[in-house]
């Protein structure tokens, strides 16, 4: 799955230097929401927010997870482009401490224009991450009229006869959205905000209904194929696979015995509730 | 290639002029709202969709339980944590306060040394409100938990909350956050010690009185929500001819992992709750031994002074002078009354583990029987 609209262009690696295999680029939510936090915070003269990205290198070096993102300070004027060093440095070594796997992967900017300041930031940051490449993020928070929120990822190479810091050619890489069931039921909650979290069995009832909808859709859509309007045969195949699942385990011995097990936990855990409850009341009885 | 950076990259310190702080008087419309000396009683929890994140994202890199402050402001009753900072994993229980007393101040000072110098993190909340800390099945009662909630409670404003994430459920597909703080009966009864069964009765204490819920509200900001829902959006798939499931694709696909028939952690649940039931009996067994103890000190006490009573009876009566009753607290060492709070949070973690246990097993139930209908109806459809 692609972040942002799946783009058509074809890509070419002009790298000069050390040849390494173009990195494949995973990015966990809490790193995007941290960067869309620091745009939020910005001041009304800036016009991006940059940032450090923090993440592992998986095995082989060619697939980047960036797991988190924390601000840096910088100003760009049509003159000068300047970074907070110190507060960069500061920032990497709290986090260090607390979580030591995640190193410097690259770093990200707000807005989709990349120009010579960008080129700049990003030999800094090859500095920081050598001898690995530094992946370079770009967010576009899609404020801006005409422009739809996306993400893209890239990584540079020098060019021209005489490399120059500030000439750069920014290379397009995979940037794939990661994950894990822990987040995405973080980001379940995030997407019906403003909320509060439910239990677990007010949980299953939306997610039946969400299926019920579903299968009130499906059902529309085959009914109108057995009326005879024309349907697609290789939805006809799918839907007959999806449905025709077996439920073999939940057999008719399979089913009894389950549920004599499930009801012997409900009962034991009522049991050991009740027990607690009149162990925590009997330690407050006073002899009269 | 130095000297093109250096050239390009002039003194950093130019941006960063500490800017003097300036103090405007709060508006007439905000009067209410702003409480300075932490007046109004905090009602409800707000939690920022960055913080649901980085909390999720915490929890779910370790096994052993995290923690971490929640950073935010509060207005109006309403306490909106809006950034969190993880602190180190901590392994031993030993060196457990050391070590989470040296992270918090080094982020204090970290936090107070560039928010001195960079405008951008005034803008960033950086006050601590509280803190968040993950748990398996639903069981976070620990001395741990408590001792660092009571220092909270005096040096931060409103005491301060603890957000507990539950990483057993979140796994399972219902990301659960539930924001508490210490009742007040029970702080009273914690600054008494050694917390006898007295100070337990005359307060009321159970498990269940510990703690009180906060009621807690996600909320995601209007960028966020705009950004996820624009994830979550199906785009049809470039492809001419795609498969059925590939018509459509999306960054944020639905799991429907609570569906999921099969319940892995059932075991360890029940592994959790003999575990803690064995501990609390262990921790009985203590209590009832020093108990023990003490009422056997305080017989021989008893029976010394009470002989020296009769003894001094009986000289009066052959009218010689009485013996001097003597201090029996120097004679007799009566071992002071035992903690009961130790093995009262260990009765908690019993009843939060047959809790969690109670509601998966409801769960299955209802799952199960949702299956059955399922395969019936199938068996109907293709006998």
């Amino acid at each position: 799955m692609t972040l942002g609209a799946p783009s058509s262009g074809v890509c070419l690696n002009l790298s000069s230097g050390p040849v390494y295999r173009t990195p494949s680029v995973t990015i966990h939510p809490a790193a995007l929401f941290s960067i869309l936090d620091h745009y939020l915070r910005r001041t009304d003269t800036q016009q991006r927010v940059i940032g450090t990205l923090l993440g592992t290198r998986g095995e082989g070096d060619d697939a980047v997870s960036v797991r988190g993102a924390f601000a840096v300070l910088h100003s760009e004027t049509s003159e000068q482009v300047a970074v907070d060093m110190d507060y960069h440095r500061a920032m990497f070594d709290l986090s260090q401490r607390v979580n030591p796997k995640e190193s410097i992967v690259g770093w990200y900017s707000t807005g989709s224009n990349l120009n010579t300041y960008s080129a700049l930031i990003q030999n800094f940051y090859s500095q920081e991450t050598a001898p690995y490449p530094a992946i370079h993020i770009a967010l576009n928070t899609g404020t801006e009229a005409g422009e739809e929120a996306g993400v893209k990822a890239y990584i540079s190479s020098p060019v021209g006869v005489f490399p120059k810091p500030e000439n750069a050619v920014f290379v397009p890489i995979p940037v794939t959205l990661r994950v894990n069931d822990a987040e995405r039921s973080g980001l379940h909650l995030l997407e019906n905000a403003p909320t509060s979290p439910v239990g677990e069995l007010a949980q299953l009832e939306s997610t039946l209904k969400d299926v019920l909808d579903m299968l009130d859709r499906v059902l529309a859509y085959a009914q109108e194929a057995a009326a005879g309007k024309p349907a697609d045969a290789a939805l006809g195949r799918y839907l007959m696979d999806a449905l025709g699942a077996g439920t073999e385990e939940l057999g008719k011995g399979g089913f009894t015995s389950s549920l004599q097990d499930t009801l012997m936990m409900s009962y034991l855990a009522n049991l050991v509730r009740a027990q607690a409850e009149v162990s925590a009341r009997l330690a407050l009885v006073t002899a009269p | 290639m130095a000297a093109a950076i250096a050239a390009s990259l002039p003194a950093p310190q130019a941006v960063s002029t500490p800017a003097a702080p300036i103090h405007e008087p709060i508006p007439a419309s905000m009067s209410k709202l702003i409480d300075i000396e932490a007046e109004i009683p905090l009602n409800l929890v707000q939690l920022e969709g960055l913080v649901v994140s980085k909390i999720v994202k915490h929890s779910s890199e370790s096994h052993l339980s995290v923690h971490g402050l929640l950073l935010g402001l509060d207005l109006d009753g309403t306490l909106e944590v809006t950034n969190s900072f993880p602190l180190l994993h901590n392994s031993g229980d030993d060196d457990d306060k050391s070590s989470k007393t040296i992270s918090m101040s080094d982020f204090r000072r970290n936090t107070r040394e560039t928010s001195a110098h960079l405008p951008w993190q005034v803008r960033a909340d950086d006050s601590v409100v509280g803190f968040y800390q993950s748990t398996t099945m639903g069981a976070f009662f620990s001395q741990t938990l408590v001792d660092t909630q009571a220092i909270h409670q005096e040096k931060l404003r409103h005491g301060g909350v603890v957000v507990v994430h539950d990483v057993s459920q979140a796994n399972r597909g219902n990301a659960s956050f539930r924001a508490f703080k210490l009742s007040k009966e029970f702080l009273d009864a914690y600054r008494k010690t050694p917390f006898s069964a007295k100070t337990m009765i005359n307060h009321k204490l159970t498990f269940t009185s510990i703690l009180e819920e906060v009621p807690l509200k996600i909320r995601t900001n209007p960028l966020l929500s705009a950004f996820i829902s624009s994830l979550s959006k199906r785009r049809a798939s470039p492809l001419v001819q795609p498969l059925p499931s590939e018509v459509y694709h999306t960054s944020l696909p639905s799991s429907y992992s609570t569906l999921d028939l099969g319940n892995p952690t059932l075991t360890k649940n029940l592994e959790n709750v003999v575990e803690a039931i064995d501990n609390y009996k262990t921790e009985e067994g203590n209590l009832a031994y020093h108990i023990r103890q003490i009422a056997r000190e305080k017989a021989r006490a008893e029976a010394y002074v009470a002989k020296r009573k009769e003894e001094n009876a009986n000289r009066v009566a052959q009218g010689l002078a009485p013996l001097p009753e003597e201090d029996i607290t120097r004679l007799f060492k009566i071992p002071p009354e035992p903690s009961r709070l130790e093995s009262m949070l260990m009765l908690g973690q019993v009843d939060a583990y047959a809790k969690t246990l109670e509601g998966t097993s409801s769960l299955s139930l209802v799952k199960m029987y949702a299956a059955r209908a399922g395969m019936d109806a199938n068996h109907e459809v293709f006998p």
